[in-house]
């Protein structure tokens, strides 16, 4: 049988510049020129994007595209990695994210995130949805803290799952339960962005079409970035798409677009499969 | 369009299998259009008998090649050229399948008129028409297989010749007709060789589309060619 | 049947038979050790186990006020200084009157342990009202007398090679015939403190010793070790060759003998430091040292062990660095942290070697009641014990260790406790 190496004609075509539609008229956050070092080497190169606001934009790749390492630029994540670098502009809301003033505090509790791995803290599933807004002292008193966690359990669409097992332990929830309540903990803090990091990725096909429908109903009050290794769900839910590859932005687009006519051929070889 | 292979081997070649099996239909058409045409202007009653019969294996191809696309929707969920491939693969079938039947419905009428005494100095006329119809269709089939959208965006202009031609053709059997009307039968069933004709030249137009659809992502259907042609290829001068 | 099935079948028994004898060694070598294990704690515990019995003797005693010089009406510093011994030793000599010589009238007194005249004082004491009257109270038996009680003096042994003489046999046969010999549990042993006669001596003074140096020790090295694994796995920079060279020191430090902390003890502590030596805070200051790099490494690796996705998700919703390691990266850490402390302190507890620097193997019959009082521990204890020529000191020697090994137990089923009470809180 024939093999086929990832190396195939699909890389040594050119990346020069983003094509598509990388920029919109209503961002909500942006980046312009953003490139990221690890140490001596560069991750990411050149990238200028717009996520507009109440948009789900879908950020797909190969592995070690830089999508995952760009979704934590926007909030500062790649800060607790002592040796990466981002330079380049990066605002929220016209604010830059990266100047002196902003602080990272106080930039998570805007730009929330939802992480690969469902991470409940081993805690009971009120202290997980509680813990942000203790964090940031949004609740006055019990009851204010009460209501806030319901809400967000509501939103997350948890709420009638869990409501008479609030005390118990949140590692105790099934995965896309626990993925969920991670959501519901992003949305108690009520940010404005949610950066969400192959939130999928371990789990069920049921439990994925759970979130994918929140996500939906997410969109009317956030804006939303998605890191996804399926193109199906980019496809389902983003309504913009970008494709990474190799540290660079090389297509925008609208997503039907991207999925019927991309206009890269790197593209175009990603997403139909003609390598990995 | 030039594509790499799929990581997929299998995948290749399913999709490999379903080009194959359209280019094959196509090749059946093109062959019962050309037979039919050929009876038509021979007067051949026993080619027209076979022509008018010979249809099932076309539609047989039809509905295996619509299986197949739905396998590989339901299977690879085809994206971007791949999901253009099928989907115009689907519609190029349907388009097959009604030429496979205009070819039949000239066998038909072919055999009727074959052993009538039939209108002189329509044969020219007619084997204009049939010329102009079976290049159509067979340069559409080339321009599938080639995967040819330039050459698919210049035949879109043969169709206004073709109706051209079918016009002149329907005076002349109109005229006819009014001279003597003991012609009518015989005018009518010459007006539907060329009826099918001119719709052979009009699915064969439809090939086109699907072609440019395959290759540039594009619906030209329903556009006004200059229109076409000004977006496709803003840099050619054709 | 394919060629390559084949050869896995070919292969398979020779596969088992190594299967088979792997597993045969490994549960020989569980054998093994558990057969020197159970060789160590028999013998411990067969040599140790009869010192937790002690002989008393029953003793006739009138309270004599003229032998006495006191009465009921007397000070308490005139009953706590008058001559118990006199009317112990005229108890005796009116129970064996035929007595005689010096070197035999010695022998009769040293039937009773010289406590004896303590205890009758501390009697008399709570209550004069006994002054005058003639009451029978329970002493301690002298050691040998002890000694031959629990067998381990043989009567056919020559008289000469005998620490019992027959006319001590005599009087011990008369005491058992009238029932004056009685083994009871040796509450000596836990309640008093080191003492040069072996029926006077008792292991509370070890025991507090070790307890108020373990207090000093945790205190100090705890806190100190998870501060510093702290910093050097979330805070210390990377690469950087000063962190590289602390982290080598400290795995280095781990390995150092522990005599050489109890040197340093001694030139930094108390020689420099002036911290008065055999106490307790010395002692724990020597032992914290010790345990620093034990406790250090287990919590570093406790620490390291923590999911990196926890400490994300506080990080992404807003949580400081501080915030982070107290709210998330401790707690989850805190059963490896607990357990390092708890092997660290255990092997703290079983340390002589580094204590001998600093003063800890004095003779101290007081028991300490603070970290500056002079004190000894309990593996100090041991030695000294194991060091004396009195026989008696033998089964004395292996009680302490069992009551050593005993608190070991403890101390590990504490850790195991503490792990499950985090563990379920989690």
């Amino acid at each position: 049988m024939k093999t086929n190496t990832t190396t195939g004609d699909g890389f040594n075509i050119e990346i020069n510049g983003t094509v598509g539609t990388p920029f919109t008229d209503n961002a909500k956050m942006g980046s312009r020129n953003c490139d990221v070092f690890y140490a001596d080497k560069q991750a990411i190169f050149d990238i200028n994007l717009d996520i507009g606001k109440h948009e789900i934009i879908a950020m797909i790749g190969p592995s070690g595209c830089g999508k995952s390492t760009y979704l934590r630029v926007l909030n500062r994540m790649n800060d607790t990695i002592p040796i990466c670098r981002v330079t380049g502009e990066h605002t929220l809301d016209d604010e830059d994210i990266y100047a002196k003033k902003m602080d990272p505090v106080l930039l998570r509790a805007r730009v929330g995130m939802v992480f690969q791995k469902p991470n409940p803290f081993p805690k009971s599933i009120y202290d997980n949805v509680a813990y942000g807004a203790r964090l940031h002292g949004l609740a006055s008193n019990r009851s204010e803290l009460d209501d806030l966690v319901e809400a967000s359990l509501i939103k997350a669409g948890l709420f009638k799952e869990v409501k008479d097992d609030l005390q118990k332990s949140g590692t105790g929830l099934s995965g896309g339960q626990q993925q969920r309540l991670c959501i519901a903990r992003a949305i108690a803090v009520d940010p404005e962005v949610i950066l969400m990091d192959e939130p999928t990725s371990a789990l069920d096909p049921i439990a994925t079409a759970l979130i994918e429908e929140l996500m939906d109903e997410l969109r009317q009050n956030y804006t939303i970035a998605i890191v996804t290794h399926s193109m199906q769900q980019a496809a389902r839910v983003s309504q913009r798409t970008a494709y990474f590859h190799m540290g660079k932005l090389v297509e925008v687009n609208a997503t039907d677009k991207v999925f019927t006519n991309p206009e890269h051929q790197l593209t175009e070889n990603y997403i139909t499969g003609r390598f990995g | 369009m030039e594509l790499g292979e799929h990581i997929s081997q299998r995948y290749n070649q399913e999709l490999e299998d379903i080009r194959s099996k359209v280019l094959k239909m196509g090749g059946l058409v093109e062959a019962q259009a050309e037979n039919g045409v050929k009876a038509l202007l021979q007067r051949d009653a026993e080619l027209a008998e076979n022509v008018a019969t010979a249809d099932d294996k076309i539609n047989a191809l039809e509905v295996e090649i619509d299986e197949d696309c739905v396998q590989v929707i339901a299977l690879r969920q085809p994206t971007a050229s791949d999901l253009r491939l099928v989907f115009a693969v689907g519609k190029v079938i349907t388009d097959l399948e009604r030429l496979g039947d205009e070819a039949a419905k000239i066998g038909k009428y072919s055999k009727k008129l074959a052993k009538k005494k039939t209108i002189t100095g329509m044969h020219a006329e007619l084997s204009h028409l049939s010329e102009l119809a079976l290049s159509l269709l067979h340069d559409s089939l080339d321009a599938f297989a080639r995967l040819d959208d330039e050459r698919a965006v210049q035949l879109l202009a043969k169709n206004d010749k073709i109706n051209r031609e079918f016009n002149a053709l329907s005076r002349i059997l109109i005229t006819h007709m009014m001279e003597n009307p003991r012609n009518i039968k015989n005018a009518l069933r010459i007006s539907w060789c060329a009826r099918s004709l001119e719709r052979i030249g009009r699915y064969s137009i439809n090939i086109c589309e699907h072609v440019v659809y395959l290759v540039k992502g594009k619906d030209i259907r329903h556009t006004d060619l200059d229109e076409v042609l000004a977006e496709l290829f803003p840099d050619d001068d054709l | 049947m394919s060629e390559t099935t084949k050869k896995i079948q070919q292969g398979l028994k020779k596969r088992y038979a190594r299967e088979k004898r792997f597993r045969f060694f490994g549960l020989l070598s569980i054998l093994i050790s558990f057969t020197f294990l159970l060789v160590l704690l028999t013998t411990i515990s067969s040599k140790g186990l009869p010192a937790f019995q002690q002989t008393y003797i029953k003793l006739d005693v009138l309270l004599d006020e003229d032998v006495l010089g006191v009465n009921k009406t007397s000070e308490h510093q005139a009953l706590f200084a008058a001559n118990y011994g006199k009317v112990i030793k005229n108890s005796l000599k009116t129970m064996f009157p035929n007595v005689k010589g010096r070197k035999q009238k010695r022998a009769l007194k040293n039937l009773v342990s010289k406590s004896a005249a303590y205890d009758l004082r501390d009697e008399v004491i709570k209550n004069p009202d006994l002054l005058g009257t003639t009451r029978s109270f329970w002493f301690l038996a002298k050691d040998d007398i002890d000694m031959f009680m629990k067998g381990k003096i043989d009567r056919n042994v020559p008289e000469a090679d005998r620490r019992i003489k027959d006319y001590q046999l005599l009087w011990i046969e008369q005491l058992m015939t009238e029932e004056r010999l009685e083994k009871r549990f040796n509450t000596v042993l836990f309640s008093a403190g080191d003492s040069r006669e072996p029926e006077q001596a008792g292991l509370k003074g070890a025991v507090m010793g070790s307890l108020f140096t373990m207090l000093v020790t945790f205190f100090l090295s705890f806190p100190i070790a998870v501060a510093a694994a702290a910093y050097l796995e979330e805070f210390a920079p990377q690469n950087n060759r000063w962190v590289d060279m602390i982290e080598i020191n400290i795995n280095n430090l781990a390995a150092v003998p522990s005599i050489v902390f109890g040197l340093l003890g001694l030139a930094v502590y108390i020689s420099f430091f002036g911290i008065p030596r055999s106490t307790p805070l010395i002692g724990g200051l020597v032992l914290a040292l010790m345990s620093l790099p034990t406790i250090i490494i287990a919590s570093r690796a406790a620490i390291k062990s923590v999911p990196s996705s926890i400490k994300e998700a506080a990080v992404g919703l807003g949580a400081s660095p501080i915030q982070v390691l107290f709210q998330h990266t401790l707690p989850l850490a805190m059963p490896g942290i607990l357990t390092g402390t708890i092997i660290g302190m255990a092997q703290a507890l079983g340390e002589t070697a580094p204590l001998l620097m600093i003063g800890m193997v004095a003779f101290v019959a007081e028991v300490p009641s603070g970290v500056m009082d002079p004190s000894t521990v309990m593996p100090v204890q041991i030695y000294l014990w194991s060091d004396s020529p009195e026989r008696a000191f033998t089964e004395r020697t292996s009680a302490a260790i069992m009551v050593l090994l005993g608190f070991l137990v403890l101390m590990n089923l504490f850790a195991i406790m503490l792990r499950k009470k985090f563990e379920r809180h989690w």
